[in-house]
């Protein structure tokens, strides 16, 4: 095809600047790829560290000011000041059935970990010990029953030399008593249940001797049929705030949604600014081909009187943005993988999340918008030198 | 044989719009050209000879008045009709001869060939063309840069009547060329001609008119002669 031809001399020709307008689309292309694949990367991370399965509704006091009637005072040292008393858990688990609701107390104290080593300080549960297998998975060791053993984070394990078996004396010198590991939990990231990577989950017996509480921070229901999710969560603020609001009631599932929606806006946001220097590229590509038009009039005016038509001459600029366009979101296309292996290598230290379709889908996105932007911008100038007059075209200088 | 006359100018008048008021560039004009003659049409400058030629070659349509191609009224035709007219029956010859700079020889005779065919051609017939026109082989592969101006004209000849056409349209051929040069094109013409091409040639030289069997010359846009 001779007007692909011409478009491909013509190229060569000017070759420092078509090279120079296909740069623009390079880096157009590699802001908008790199970025998706950033945020998608970023998407994978947080979903792969929210390990919690979305099939829990969590209840918690309702901390937004008003009054908390029916709620006892915070004791031990505990996060919040509010709790959840029995009788409020029993209407929690009334509302819940079939499902089991499970009360959990939450705290923070100092620990010794053994003879010489410095006190830390740990986030300990304390769970009722039927309740435990429903929530926790071990990864060593077994479920305490007795009211001196307890189980332990997989990373709290791993940092402190823990193994089943070990003695944690708790409180300042011990004064809480000292507990048995008997079982080391299967790690499970961060979740909006309970976060035991780094704690001590010991029997609820055991928290309630050691720290004279009985009410609870928080209870959490899993729900059997994962369509019941939105039920059993109106079903407990029917239940608990029918006069005033006195819990907070979470559903994981949605939550999860939520947060993966805003990173996927953040995503969106970050490619859109890429897009803009998309933009940028295809204005330069307008006005590389705006002076090729100009400079090519004489030449357009000579096909014409020999007999090419319109579109035949709209079609060779054409067919020049295109190979711009092509060729320049390819290029951009291999660079954003590299860029995106750099950047995901120094942001989030792992290029796992990078061979992965939904990462990679933002190249084709970006190749793809690169080779439209170029198409869009050629139309003009094409169509320009195909309506230019013959007679004038053929007197241009 | 097509029996009509190759053109046909039957009162043509040509009024060019000015925000100074209209100029008529041709008035009433009738004139018409049969299959194998050599005409030459001169004038002085502002005479009208470039509309004529512009007219002639389906370049620009006339305010009123019919104009035959072969007997085909262009009058009521398309601008896809009249570029596919111009590339058909049609062969120009430019003054700056008009190549292609980013093809080479053959290329730019073959190029009207690709136009009319739309897909590649068999450079066979742009080799016998060129070699019609006295270019050496050697050249077929050489760009315009690297040839003569009477190389060049000689390339754009060729060109001219890759497609057959039916009549020749020459603005001062020899224009850009030296005498010795443009002389051989001269004489190229006219056996081009002796081989039945019908070439209408606009020049001021009148050494060039000699050539041609027909003078028509044109003065503030009427045929006088």
């Amino acid at each position: 095809m001779i007007f692909w031809e011409f478009a491909k001399r013509n190229i060569r020709l000017h070759l420092l600047r078509s090279t120079l307008a296909m740069l623009g689309i390079v880096i157009g292309v590699v802001a908008i790829a790199s970025m998706g694949i950033l945020g998608n990367s970023m998407v994978l991370a947080v979903s792969d560290s929210l390990r919690t399965v979305g099939d829990s509704v969590i209840v918690t006091p309702h901390v937004g000011g008003g009054s908390a009637r029916g709620f006892g005072g915070g004791m031990g040292g505990g996060p919040s000041a509010l709790t959840i008393t029995e009788q409020n858990f029993q209407q929690i688990q009334r509302a819940s059935v079939p499902n089991v609701a499970i009360p959990i107390l939450q705290t923070s104290d100092r620990m010794k970990l053994g003879v010489g080593k410095d006190d830390i300080v740990a986030t300990i549960y304390g769970m009722n010990p039927d309740d435990v297998p429903n929530l926790l998975k071990l990864k060593e060791g077994g479920y305490s029953r007795a009211n001196s053993g307890c189980l332990v984070g997989s990373k709290f394990a791993d940092d402190n030399k823990i193994k089943v078996g070990s003695r944690i004396a708790i409180g300042a010198d011990g004064d809480k008593g000292t507990l048995r590991v008997t079982g080391i939990i299967e790690e499970r990231g961060m979740a909006f249940d309970v976060s035991t990577d780094s704690a001590v989950v010991a029997t609820r017996d055991w928290f309630d001797n050691a720290y004279s509480r009985s009410d609870y921070d928080k209870v959490v229901v899993k729900v059997k049929n994962l369509d019941d999710l939105a039920t059993v969560k109106t079903a407990i603020e029917n239940q608990m705030n029918k006069r005033d609001k006195i819990v907070d009631v979470m559903d994981t599932r949605k939550t999860m949604e939520t947060i993966f929606a805003a990173f996927g806006q953040i995503t969106t946001f970050v490619s859109a600014i890429g897009g803009i220097s998309m933009i940028v590229a295809g204005v330069s590509i307008l006005n590389i081909m705006m002076m090729s038009v100009t400079e090519r009039i004489k030449e357009i005016g000579i096909m014409r009187s020999i007999g090419a038509q319109r579109k035949e001459v709209m079609s060779m600029f054409l067919y020049e943005a295109v190979i711009l366009g092509v060729v320049g979101s390819l290029i951009g296309g291999v660079l954003s993988l590299i860029g995106g292996y750099a950047i995901s290598s120094m942001m989030l230290q792992t290029t796992k999340y990078l061979f992965v379709p939904s990462s990679l889908v933002s190249i084709v996105y970006g190749v793809g918008f690169g080779i439209v932007v170029c198409l869009i911008c050629g139309i003009y100038p094409a169509w320009r030198a195909a309506n230019l007059n013959p007679i004038d075209a053929l007197r241009h200088e | 044989m097509d029996d009509h006359p190759v053109m046909v100018f039957r009162d043509v008048v040509k009024v060019y719009p000015l925000p100074a008021g209209d100029v008529t560039a041709l008035d009433r004009v009738s004139f018409q050209v049969e299959r194998g003659e050599f005409i030459s049409v001169m004038g002085p400058s502002g005479s009208g000879k470039s509309t004529l030629l512009n007219l002639m070659g389906c370049l620009d349509t006339p305010t009123s008045g019919d104009i035959y191609i072969s007997g085909t009224r262009t009058g009521d035709m398309s601008d896809s009709e009249l570029t596919n007219l111009r590339r058909d029956r049609i062969g120009f010859i430019f003054q700056y001869f008009n190549l292609f700079p980013l093809l080479n020889t053959l290329e730019n005779v073959t190029f009207p060939m690709m136009l009319k065919s739309k897909k590649a051609v068999d450079p066979e017939k742009g080799r016998a063309v060129l070699r019609s026109v006295q270019l050496d082989d050697e050249l077929f592969t050489h760009t315009p840069m690297e040839l003569s101006g009477g190389q060049q004209q000689r390339v754009a000849i060729a060109r001219a009547l890759i497609n057959d056409p039916d009549i020749l349209l020459c603005d001062e051929p020899t224009g850009n060329l030296d005498s010795k040069t443009g002389a051989g094109i001269m004489e190229l013409m006219t056996e081009l001609n002796r081989n039945g091409t019908t070439i209408i040639m606009v020049t001021h030289d009148p050494n060039n008119a000699r050539y041609s069997q027909r003078i028509v010359k044109i003065a503030d846009g009427r045929i006088i002669k």
